[in-house]
């Protein structure tokens, strides 16, 4: 059918008979722009979209129609219609228009009581497939706190370990695809079997280019606004020189989505960290995320709003770590990551997280009772610690 | 018969009283026009959690002292659309605006400033709008002098590296460089059209503005932040012309959007040093003090730490974290005191006009009672 996107053949079948058009345009009109992309997407993505749409094909049209009614009603009144609302067609501009209506609060109400009645089906048959998984959390060396002032705002969710001398090794994968990650601030990828690794330092090529250009773009061409720019930032994709990861071009797209949607990650390492994982999170689900924050650097004078340039060389005073804004920064995020797993169903009452810090003789889990390091008495080595996450992954 | 907007009603009615006032009328004696009125906004957006919240308010040690001095509302909410445009918008119009997010329309109704000009017949350097992101160029279209502290900046800078003074001239290119930089700001991450000169001011004032600033940038006081310059000029201003009204848009702590907690933390204190000494000024300015009403107010929120965006770092959600503010209102008409007393960003512009004694219409807002009586 024409404008309609490449997708699987369960899907195309829904597609097909008509469902989408049946479902309220800013619906359907969303979900043909999440599925585009079809070979773009990840298994889970895939997954999820042919159980959603699976569902509501199955489920009684009269109780479909119940659902969405409140969706309709609150279209009406922001007036959407076949005119004001291409279907099929999903751009910023229907993002704006929704966005300034004043019906918006009704709308966005209306569409997460929708989500509030499919969600608990859908999660309800990943629960029966539950597995292990396990999510690793480092912090540096060099933050300027004690073990008592780690952690904080999610501690009361777990529990302090005491910790020998020694250093963290969690080198070890499941064999699926896409499912180990790890995303690091500091250092060079390293390689695990079929893990998936992420490392802002190691993309700096790749960084450096695409703030390069999105500056000439905004200067030279002189773009109005995000909706001009957002198509041509989708031009900006990764070399082969630039990364390993362009050759794979589901995780090249990933990257260059983090770093050029993501506020902030193209200059600031630990926001990349936080980003690509909630964003792993929420599109791959991967059963074991290794994450590794660094030590941000001091911001520049001047500098605090150049957001498409090098730090480096755009000011001749030296860079600077700075440890004590780090350690701020990342307590907010140890909280933002341990709650993005638990949003999903994949993840409730069976994943272990483990708060690592490197060189400090505690670490923090949360996890469920069955997992070893929640009833371990006295300290442990870090190999002890590697061990039971590998037993525990069943690896 | 074609229908004229209100807003065109104001422009023509504005424009005709101005030009049979002669300028020695319209620039008179600021002594001679009390009160005055200077709308302070956390731009950016900042949440209550880190502000006047019990655990915020170590982030906000000027306004806690003040607190008590004036009357404070626990909840001012915004209930319009929550980008910064629009925010600011609905707070000098009266009227939830739902124009476009980046500054390339102005206000759907009429500002306070527009029935300032008309009302009080006076000349630009009556009014004021100091800000930092350049969609706020157009934010008030008639009746104020619109300043954008960073362009100036830049104006400054040139002037500066233009000289033939043969020294450090790679440094002085680097400096042109990252300046030019300075104006591609938007923390959203996406590119505005650079507006070149902002709205364009008085050639007078301009250059009034621009000395001030190559003084204090060459002074020992070098601004290292966009908020420390617009202090600085709002206080030039102060002195220099004394204006009725002013908005002052602070900006720094829209950082936030980079993710980094402490950065929007140490944006948030540092914005609370400027607003008191905001209020120094006012209380040691001859023209302002006992005269004067300041209303501080978050310009917007941010996500609450459970959104499922990403928290603080956006303001997008509609969460209560997102709407519920609070507002100081200090000086003339704030008597000590408090409440909980939900009131609205739309509030603020009736309030203004009724302080300053102006007649406004068709706008959904009301007087905040506590301030006028």
């Amino acid at each position: 059918m024409a404008g309609s996107p490449k997708v699987s053949p369960l899907l195309q079948g829904l597609i097909d008979k008509g469902l989408f058009d049946q479902l309220p345009a800013t619906f359907s009109t969303f979900f043909y722009d999440q599925i585009k992309d079809w070979d773009l997407l990840f298994p889970a993505e895939h997954s999820y979209h042919e159980r959603l749409f699976g569902l509501i094909d199955r489920s009684d049209p009269a109780l479909v129609n119940s659902l969405f009614a409140p969706v309709r009603a609150a279209e009406a009144k922001m007036g959407v219609t076949e005119k004001s609302w291409p279907k099929r067609q999903f751009t910023l501009d229907q993002v704006d228009f929704l966005n300034r209506s004043p019906h918006y609060p009704e709308w966005r109400k209306a569409i997460s009581d929708v989500f509030g009645r499919l969600d608990p089906v859908l999660d309800a048959e990943l629960s029966r497939a539950g597995r292990p998984r396990l999510v690793v959390v480092t912090s540096p060396d060099e933050l300027p706190v004690g073990p008592d002032r780690m952690w904080l705002r999610i501690l009361k969710h777990g529990r302090r370990v005491p910790v020998e001398p020694g250093a963290f090794h969690f080198d070890f994968a499941t064999n699926t695809a896409y499912d180990t990650w790890k995303i690091q601030a500091e250092g060079p990828p390293e390689k695990h079997g079929s893990a998936v690794h992420l490392s802002y330092e190691a993309l700096k090529p790749y960084r450096t280019r695409l703030m390069s250009e999105v500056r000439h773009i905004v200067e030279a061409e002189q773009i109005r606004g995000p909706r001009q720019l957002g198509s041509r930032l989708k031009e900006l994709k990764m070399r082969p020189d630039e990364s390993g990861l362009a050759g794979d071009p589901v995780l090249a797209e990933f990257t260059r989505a983090v770093l050029l949607n993501g506020n902030g990650t193209l200059l600031i390492n630990n926001t990349f960290v936080e980003w690509a994982s909630v964003q792993a999170v929420r599109r791959a689900r991967p059963s074991l995320v290794s994450i590794s924050f660094g030590v941000r650097n001091k911001v520049k004078p001047f500098s605090s709003l150049l957001i498409y340039t090098d730090q480096d060389t755009a000011s001749p005073v030296s860079t600077q770590r700075d440890m004590l804004g780090t350690y701020v920064d990342l307590e907010i995020f140890y909280q933002y990551i341990w709650q993005e797993f638990e949003k999903y169903a994949e993840y409730r009452r069976n994943t272990a997280y483990v708060f690592v810090a490197d060189g400090m003789d505690e670490l923090m889990v949360i996890a469920p009772t069955d997992f070893p390091l929640m009833s371990v008495r006295g300290s442990v080595h870090p190999d002890r610690v590697s061990a039971i996450c590998r037993e525990w992954m069943g690896l | 018969m074609a229908e004229i907007s209100k807003r065109r009603f104001l422009q023509l009615a504005g424009l005709t009283l101005a030009g049979r006032i002669s300028p020695q009328v319209a620039e008179a004696d600021p002594l001679q026009h009390p009160p005055r009125v200077i709308i302070v906004t956390f731009g950016g957006g900042v949440r209550y959690s880190e502000t006047f919240a019990p655990e915020g308010l170590r982030n906000i040690p000027r306004l806690a002292e003040m607190r008590p001095h004036g009357f404070f509302y626990q909840s001012c909410s915004n209930s319009g659309v929550l980008s910064h445009f629009n925010s600011t918008a609905s707070i000098i119009s009266g009227n939830w605006q739902r124009v476009d997010d980046f500054g390339f329309q102005p206000p759907a109704s009429p500002t306070l400033f527009e029935y300032h000009q008309k009302q009080a017949g006076a000349g630009p350097s009556r009014a004021w709008v100091v800000a930092t992101n350049k969609s706020f160029a157009q934010i008030a279209p008639q009746g104020a002098n619109v300043v954008l502290p960073k362009q100036l900046l830049l104006d400054a800078v040139r002037d500066i590296v233009n000289k033939p003074s043969g020294e450090g001239v790679a440094d002085r290119e680097n400096v042109q460089r990252r300046l030019e930089s300075l104006l591609s700001e938007g923390y959203e991450g996406v590119g505005w059209t650079i507006f070149k000169a902002g709205r364009q001011l008085d050639r007078h004032v301009h250059e009034t503005l621009t000395r001030a600033l190559v003084e204090y940038i060459n002074g020992p006081e070098a601004p290292s932040s966009g908020d420390e310059l617009t202090f600085f000029m709002t206080r030039e201003i102060m002195r220099e012309f004394a204006p009725r009204l002013i908005l002052v848009n602070f900006w720094d702590m829209d950082v936030a959007h980079w993710g980094s907690y402490s950065l929007y933390l140490q944006a948030i204190t540092r914005t609370d040093r400027l607003t008191g000494m905001l209020w120094d000024e006012i209380q040691s300015n001859k023209s302002y003090k006992d005269k004067t009403t300041m209303l501080v107010l978050p310009e917007l929120g941010r996500d609450g730490d459970q959104n499922t965006a990403n928290g603080f770092l956006n303001h997008r959600s509609g969460d209560p974290s997102c709407r519920r503010m609070w507002m100081l209102a200090m000086g003339v008409g704030a008597a000590p005191g408090e409440t909980e007393r939900p009131v609205q960003h739309v509030d603020v512009m009736a309030t203004a006009a009724e302080l300053l004694g102006m007649k406004v219409s068709d706008i959904s807002g009301k007087p905040l009672r506590e301030l006028v009586g």
